[in-house]
């Protein structure tokens, strides 16, 4: 009997692969994955035979010649051999197609164990298998199991311990005479099928086909679409909304407060207090205050995902997908954007041709991901009162256009070429898995506080160094934070003809700075414009007064306190179905502020700074401008560093002539600027076309001469 | 022996079985063949209204086709259905 260290578990998409790793591991993960799918492998370990053993989790496949990115991983995990068994679970409604990945699978190793998975299901449906005979048809140990059953999964531990002493001696190499070619492996299949499964009922009218005459209906498809994604909306912010104070206030008290007191305990120096409780604490408190909002939205995608509704859609949103090239598919890469861009990128995996996967990380930065919400939310709440929804809500639509003018605009450029085919498997309904949603939404949550918390934290750091910093009369000096001799407010004071034409005064130069720290993440612009307009009229004195007046830290009050805005917030969403936030828009300025940890002052100055049409001008910038680095990040490791270049910079180009535009027409007009950001717009578009035309120059170089047609 | 129809053209409630392919596109040919679009699999037209893509039963499995593309697979009926 040889040793076990390492088992992959393949099998085709949805066959319940995930769940049966999750069952297996327990909470031992130690990769996160998006929702959307598995696009990477993913590993944990679990105990067999006495020892841990280390598993990984592969992305779906139907065979071993895949032609997605995220099937390939699966496919290079097992031709590098990089486990010592592999657990083949197939789904037993569906061997037909299941055992295909098996024959594949059966051609590189004879390290296999089947597990029959969904026994209890496709006994259900009238389906009965002959475990033994398939066994032997196949060739290999097959194992039932239901991996939603707990103790379904240990019993085939159990059976798997024993089935591993009986496998034959590794070879991996599998002599060729066994490769059978497509039509012979499906007759083989077909052969087993009928000896092993016997099909009792008629199963075409089940539940499923039943869910999709309606949901894919011609005439209820779009309606139906819309309003899952408003309950995907309202179910985020609305529910989200709800624990926005409650993570405000726990925040604070965790990150400013009780900092605060022990600093002030232990006699620290004034300056490292406020820096340290004032700064970095209230940048964490900020940070803390998304963290709902980004966990439903997280939650919301992923239940919908489960559901198996997200393929549905791709199905529904071909019919417009196609008219800019691509498969209806790529469309659920965008939806996943409404959460976060990072996986957005990262779905867009799943799609086959590298035009289509390009074309689609170009356009998933335009839906509006959860971190920008904020910022509409601080300037709405500001300038545009009563109409703050509506504001929101013409900004969600700009984003959605921006990516469809941005898919015309890329299909004549940069990736001109034959559209590819759209083929797409609609999986069988199910009941989302409870564990199951709410470990991934968690996982993905870790991640995005890890990011944001680090990048608010560093950022604020940086700000308050840069602040404080000042250069006068050719003298540097410390100690300038506030004034106007800071190096903060030169630079910022410098950048601003840039942004001039789309409604920037140079002295709202902190909106100009803020655009600098949403390089790392949209949601630190709250952050800064709150940090530079409140530091703006604060003087020395009241700083040292803010220091010294907290002494008396409330823990248990603190807390009740937070408690209390729960209970109150989920009265409220109950009695109100808030699509986008919008209640939380709609609030007076003193809640909203509090909500998202801004000073009330910060409403003051946006408003003196700002018009109506400037401050929308300004947050269509925000919206379409340079994604966030881990987004750029994400995209690099995707397109490679110089796609993810010219993707920045046609963002922020767009971002430019879009909010110049925009706010010219609406109250600059000046004819001059209106020109320019016409011009910069055709611009763009000679640009991406010069690079399309370079880049067909390079790919015909590269490929073999072509052959000579017939002349005649 | 009946003639043979694109996989587009199928009307609902009959047996078909896939004959074969006419395509330019070896990609989505060699495709839909690995997703077991192989001579003599039955396939029908699943009961969904929709009319463009299309959703066909095939081993098992809804899969969604664009009409258009759906024109390069070949089937014809089945006479034991």
């Amino acid at each position: 009997m040889h040793k076990i260290e390492r088992i992959a578990i393949a099998g085709v998409p949805n066959c319940g692969k995930t769940t049966l790793f999750n069952s297996l591991t327990g909470a031992r993960q130690k990769v996160g994955n998006w929702p959307g799918v598995t696009v990477e492998k993913i590993e944990g370990t679990f105990p067999l035979q006495e020892s841990r053993v280390e598993l990984v989790d592969l992305p779906g496949t139907y065979n071993l010649s895949p032609d997605t990115e995220d099937q390939k991983v699966a496919e290079r995990v097992i031709r590098d051999g990089e486990y010592d068994l592999i657990i083949n679970v197939v789904d037993a409604t569906n061997l037909s197609r299941n055992l295909y990945l098996t024959m594949d699978l059966k051609e590189r190793t004879n390290q296999i164990i089947v597990l029959l998975n969904m026994v209890d299901v496709a006994e259900n449906e009238g389906i009965e298998i002959d475990i033994d005979r398939l066994s032997k048809d196949l060739g290999l140990p097959v194992i039932p199991v239901v991996a939603v059953d707990k103790s379904s999964v240990k019993k085939a531990v159990v059976a798997i311990e024993q089935r591993v002493a009986d496998l034959p001696a590794h070879d991996s190499h599998v002599s060729t005479k066994e490769v059978m070619d497509t039509v012979k492996k499906y007759a083989h299949i077909d052969a087993i099928c009928g000896r092993v499964a016997r099909e009792k009922k008629d199963r075409s009218e089940n539940l499923t086909t039943r869910i999709d005459n309606v949901v894919m209906n011609r005439f209820a498809a779009i309606p139906i679409f819309l309003a899952s994604m408003f309950v995907t909306f309202w179910f985020a912010i609305g529910l989200g909304s709800v624990f926005i104070d409650f993570f405000d206030i726990i925040g604070g008290l965790l990150f400013v407060d009780i900092p605060e007191a022990l600093l002030s305990a232990v006699g620290s120096p004034e300056w490292l207090t406020v820096a340290i409780a004032g700064g970095i604490g209230a940048g964490c408190q900020t940070v803390a205050t998304f963290i709902p909002v980004v966990f439903f939205m997280f939650l919301a995608l992923a239940i919908l995902e489960d559901l198996g509704y997200m393929a549905r859609v791709g199905v529904v949103a071909d019919k417009f997908m196609r008219k800019i090239g691509l498969p209806g598919s790529a469309f659920i890469p965008m939806i996943v954007g409404f959460g976060c861009t990072v996986p957005a990128v990262m779905a867009a995996r799943t799609l086959s041709s590298k035009r289509d996967r390009f074309m689609t990380i170009f356009m998933a930065p335009f839906m509006s991901c959860g971190a920008r919400l904020p910022v509409y939310a601080l300037f709405c709440a500001a300038l545009f009162g009563a109409y703050s929804g509506l504001a929101v809500f013409l900004i969600y639509l700009s984003g959605l256009f921006m990516a469809i003018l941005t898919g015309f605009f890329l299909k004549n450029t940069l990736f001109k070429g034959t559209p590819s085919h759209f083929v797409m498997d609609l999986p069988l309904y199910h009941a989302p898995r409870v564990s199951a949603v709410f470990k991934s939404s968690w996982l993905r949550l870790k991640s995005f506080i890890k990011r944001a918390g680090t990048i608010v934290v560093t950022a604020v750091f940086v700000l308050s160094l840069f602040n404080s910093i000042g250069y006068e009369n050719g003298e540097m000096s410390f100690g300038n934070e506030d004034s106007q001799s800071s190096i903060l407010a030169h630079a910022g004071k410098a950048i601003s003809p840039v942004f001039e034409p789309m409604g920037i005064t140079k002295d709202n130069w902190p909106a100009s700075v803020a655009l600098f720290t949403g390089l790392f993440a949209k949601e630190a612009i709250v952050g800064t414009v709150n940090a530079l307009y409140s530091s703006m009229d604060m003087n020395q004195a009241t700083v040292a007064e803010v220091a010294e007046e907290p002494a008396e830290l409330d823990i248990g009050g603190t807390i009740t306190e937070a408690f209390t805005t729960v209970g109150e917030g989920l009265v409220g969403v109950i009695s109100s179905v808030d699509l986008l936030g919008l209640g939380l828009i709609a609030e007076d300025q003193e809640t909203i502020s509090e909500e998202i940890g801004a000073s009330s002052s910060v409403y003051k100055h946006i408003a003196a700074n700002f018009t109506v049409f400037s401050a929308f001008a300004y947050l269509l910038f925000v919206l379409m401008y340079f994604p966030c680095l881990a987004v750029i990040g994400a995209a690099r490791k995707e397109m490679g560093g110089y796609y993810a270049a010219v993707m920045a910079i046609y963002a922020t180009l767009l971002a430019w002539a879009v909010a110049t535009f925009f706010y010219q027409v609406t109250e600059g007009h000046n004819v001059v600027y209106i020109l320019l950001s016409l011009l910069t717009l055709v611009g763009i578009y000679g640009w991406l076309y010069l690079l399309g035309k370079k880049e067909q120059e390079k790919t015909l170089a590269l490929a073999p001469l072509p052959i000579i047609k017939n002349c005649s | 022996m009946s003639a043979n129809i694109v996989l587009a053209n199928m009307q609902a409630g009959i047996t078909y079985q896939v004959t074969g392919f006419n395509t330019t596109s070896e990609d989505y040919a060699t495709k839909l063949y690995k997703m077991g679009f192989v001579e003599g699999t039955p396939v029908e037209l699943s009961s969904v209204k929709i009319a463009d893509p299309i959703v066909v039963q095939i081993r098992g499995s809804r899969i969604a086709l664009r009409k258009k593309e759906a024109r390069q697979v070949l089937v014809r009926e089945c006479n034991n259905a």
